[in-house]
């Protein structure tokens, strides 16, 4: 693929990859994780305030980096905020994935980075969490910055390269905690390679050895990076002492018994095939046959005349060390996949330039070209249905946890009823729910100013005082007695298999069917 | 004297005061400003995908008696719909006796409003109508209505038999029954008797989608003398 053609061949996927990230962010119903990040968000956005959680919710960097985004649509306060606005920031690093893997174009070559992209761009797991106010996706743009800069270091070894790779390593510290993980990986997958360099060179190359007084100016840019947001930028202090702490607490969570235990092929499953009941079969499996095919190129010696040494083992250790530990992990959720499955689609990619290197006639590559065509249909499909048809549903392997859409008829609901409130938006509203069945209520009823929330109905006081009480399933057994005849009850899905319920004191239900009439 | 006539002046000022303090107190009032407790932060709730197949209340349904000679009355009749066409499986899989709640034994019509209509092919004195909709799955279906009539147009003699449309929804008046939660023992409702030949039950999607579904419709009954 010569120069011209690559760059207005890439850019169009890139462009595509942003219309396809971007177009109706605004269609699922926030998931719990996303709530509970956009709540805190809110408090950083209208207060300033924002302390490093060591137990939970992960890093500072998706609130600092929101901040600009909110700003830049004039939004100020929770109540302003809303759904497009936030999930905008992931949206953009998914796509903006794209441009920084041209770091390995020098190695990799055109062909391969193309199709890498274009894999990228499509692939349904990319677009689904590219999609979804958490961390994951700016966590993938750290790794693979991280692992272009040091490409880039083996290349060329300078300062420049060096403080850009600690740079990403310390924003990937500043987003996950599963970053040590990715650390070890990358390290270990560094060495593997310039081992293997000079045992069994690819190519007639040098690949450079990080010296001493380099690899301490990235450590050295990549703790400064992490200390500024970690520090809440310099006003909490504890906030690196927890970064270290929260480690300890990460890494009990990975390993016991809990509701996120699941076997190890469980990423690989859901990557290579999964279908549920009536619905269509999902399968990132293109992406994944093409990968071995990469994995095979990065072990044939390339005997070319000026040849670059090519990332493949690089990638090729990464994805296999990232993929063993994150497969090893008892804990897991479907989106930290990603971090590992990057590098399958970078040896995806470097798997087709292979493929169109090896076969030897025109034809025999149009064939290729075919069949790949009819692949990345199939995947775009796949991408499209995840994303605009099966956004919740659980057939949709990526849908975990997800908010039925059906949740969203009790917010509109509970709008209408305060419509014909006296109080309108100020109305009462008691929320009487275990804390996993809380969420997302707080960012739904964001603009309510009287919600009070608690999981023991007998801390909420008189519960006939609230013309709205919204139960879970358990409490509404408890409280039945006390809620029958005076309250219309009204069931409404907030994920599968988890109902809440809308009761509505009679006065206000009358009034509502009233004006309904 | 002087005082006498300074005090009557006074009265209508402390008369004027008096009327006006609830007022001035009531200016002098703020708002209340109620410090609710706000929600607390946790990490992401489990992933529920099992299949439905426990009683949600933790009880089984008790005994519901029923006249002697009360027999199954419905299987194999024939069932029309306001879907003639539906979207997955056959009309028939209403009233063919099986209740699993796996993909292949469920009929789903079109979404909103959509009715189901058995033909018990006689009148019969109505004692238990048990309804499945779909139990693979905990769900609610929306603005149940049950009805009979000797009427297969439900035009005449219409006598409601269960309605949890509470708001209206689908016009055929507001209901007194609660919505529930699908389960494998099915819904048992009490026709209380009444006489009928045809029994229509309507539904307007569910929790989980817009559409509507049935695995089974039971009627029992004796034949109407």
């Amino acid at each position: 693929m010569n120069k011209a053609a690559f760059r207005a061949l890439f850019f169009i996927v890139f462009i595509g990859a942003i219309l396809f990230r971007l177009s109706g962010l605004d269609l699922r119903p926030m998931h719990h994780d996303e709530a509970n990040q956009a709540v805190k968000f809110g408090t950083l956005l209208e207060k300033g305030e924002y302390r490093y959680d060591k137990a939970d919710h992960h890093g500072p960097s998706l609130y600092y980096l929101t901040l600009p985004v909110a700003w830049a649509f004039s939004k100020t306060s929770l109540v302003s905020l809303d759904e497009v606005t936030l999930r905008l920031l992931p949206a953009l690093f998914g796509a903006a994935i794209l441009l920084l893997l041209l770091l390995l174009v020098k190695g990799m070559g055109r062909t391969a980075v193309f199709f890498a992209g274009l894999l990228a761009a499509i692939s349904p797991a990319m677009v689904y969490y590219s999609r979804f106010y958490i961390q994951e996706m700016l966590f993938v743009f750290f790794v693979l910055g991280l692992l272009g800069s040091l490409w880039r270091y083996l290349l060329y070894p300078s300062a420049r390269w060096a403080l850009t790779a600690g740079l990403f390593a310390g924003m990937m510290y500043a987003t996950k905690e599963t970053s040590v993980i990715i650390f070890a990986a990358a390290g270990l997958a560094l060495i593997l390679t310039i081992v293997f360099q000079k045992v069994r060179p690819q190519t007639p190359y040098h690949l450079a050895v990080p010296g001493f007084t380099y690899f301490f100016l990235g450590l050295v840019a990549a703790l400064l990076t992490a200390i500024a947001f970690f520090t809440s930028f310099f006003k909490n202090p504890e906030g690196i002492w927890d970064s270290i702490t929260a480690l300890k607490i990460y890494f009990e969570k990975s390993g016991a018994a809990g509701i996120h235990i699941q076997p190890w092929p469980y990423y690989l499953k859901l990557l290579a095939y999964s279908k549920s009941g009536a619905g269509p079969l999902w399968t990132e499996g293109l992406i994944l046959v093409l990968a071995l095919i990469g994995m095979i190129s990065a072990f044939v010696p390339r005997r070319q005349k000026g040849a670059m040494p090519s990332p493949a083992r690089f990638i090729f250790f990464y994805t296999l060390l990232s993929t063993a530990a994150f497969s090893i992990i008892p804990y897991k959720t479907p989106w930290n996949l990603l971090s590992f499955f990057m590098g399958w689609v970078i040896l995806a990619g470097i798997g087709v330039g292979f493929l169109l290197d090896i076969v030897p006639k025109i034809y025999f590559k149009v064939l290729v070209l075919l069949v790949l065509a009819a692949g990345l249909y199939h995947l775009g499909l796949e991408s499209y249905r995840a994303n605009f048809r099966f956004y919740a549903d659980p057939a949709n392997p990526y849908v975990y946890a997800q908010t039925s859409t059906d949740f969203l008829k009790l917010v509109r609901r509970v709008d209408d009823l305060a419509a014909v409130h006296p109080d309108e938006k100020n109305m009462l509203i008691k929320v009487v729910c275990g804390l996993y069945e809380t969420w997302p209520l707080p960012w739904y009823l964001r603009s309510f100013e009287n919600v009070g929330y608690w999981q023991d109905p007998n801390q909420a006081g008189p519960l006939a005082e609230a013309p709205v009480i919204i139960t879970d399933q358990e409490q509404d057994a408890r409280l039945q007695p006390l809620l029958r005849d005076k309250f219309q009850s009204e069931y409404y899905s907030l994920r599968p298999g988890v109902f809440l319920l809308l009761h509505i004191r009679q006065d206000l239900w009358e009034q509502y069917l009233k004006e309904k009439k | 004297m002087k005082k006498a006539i300074v005090y009557a002046a006074l009265l209508p000022l402390a008369i004027l005061c008096a009327l006006a303090a609830p007022q001035s107190q009531e200016q002098n009032k703020v708002e209340l400003k109620l410090q609710l407790p706000k929600p607390m932060f946790i990490g992401t709730p489990r992933n529920i995908k099992s299949p439905n197949l426990e009683v949600i209340s933790g009880k089984p349904r008790g005994p519901f008696f029923v006249p002697q000679g009360t027999k199954l009355v419905s299987l194999k009749k024939p069932v029309t719909s306001s879907d003639m066409q539906p979207v997955i499986g056959e009309l028939s899989f209403v009233t063919d006796g099986e209740k699993s709640g796996e993909d292949g034994y469920f009929v789903e019509l079109g979404p909103g409003k959509q009715w189901v209509q058995v033909d018990l092919q006689g009148e019969y004195n109505l004692n238990a109508i048990l309804v499945w909709h779909y139990h693979s799955q905990a769900r609610v279906y929306r603005d149940v209505v049950v009805q009979a009539s000797n009427d297969k147009d439900f035009i005449k003699g219409v006598t409601t038999i269960f309605n949890n449309d509470h708001d209206n929804a689908i016009g055929l008046g507001i209901g007194k029954d609660k919505e529930y939660i699908e389960t494998n023992e099915g819904r048992l409702i009490d026709p209380k008797g009444i006489k009928a030949r045809f029994i229509r039950l309507y539904s307007n999607g569910n929790t989980s989608n817009d559409m509507n579904h049935y695995v089974e419709v039971e009627v029992y009954g004796t034949p109407a003398k």
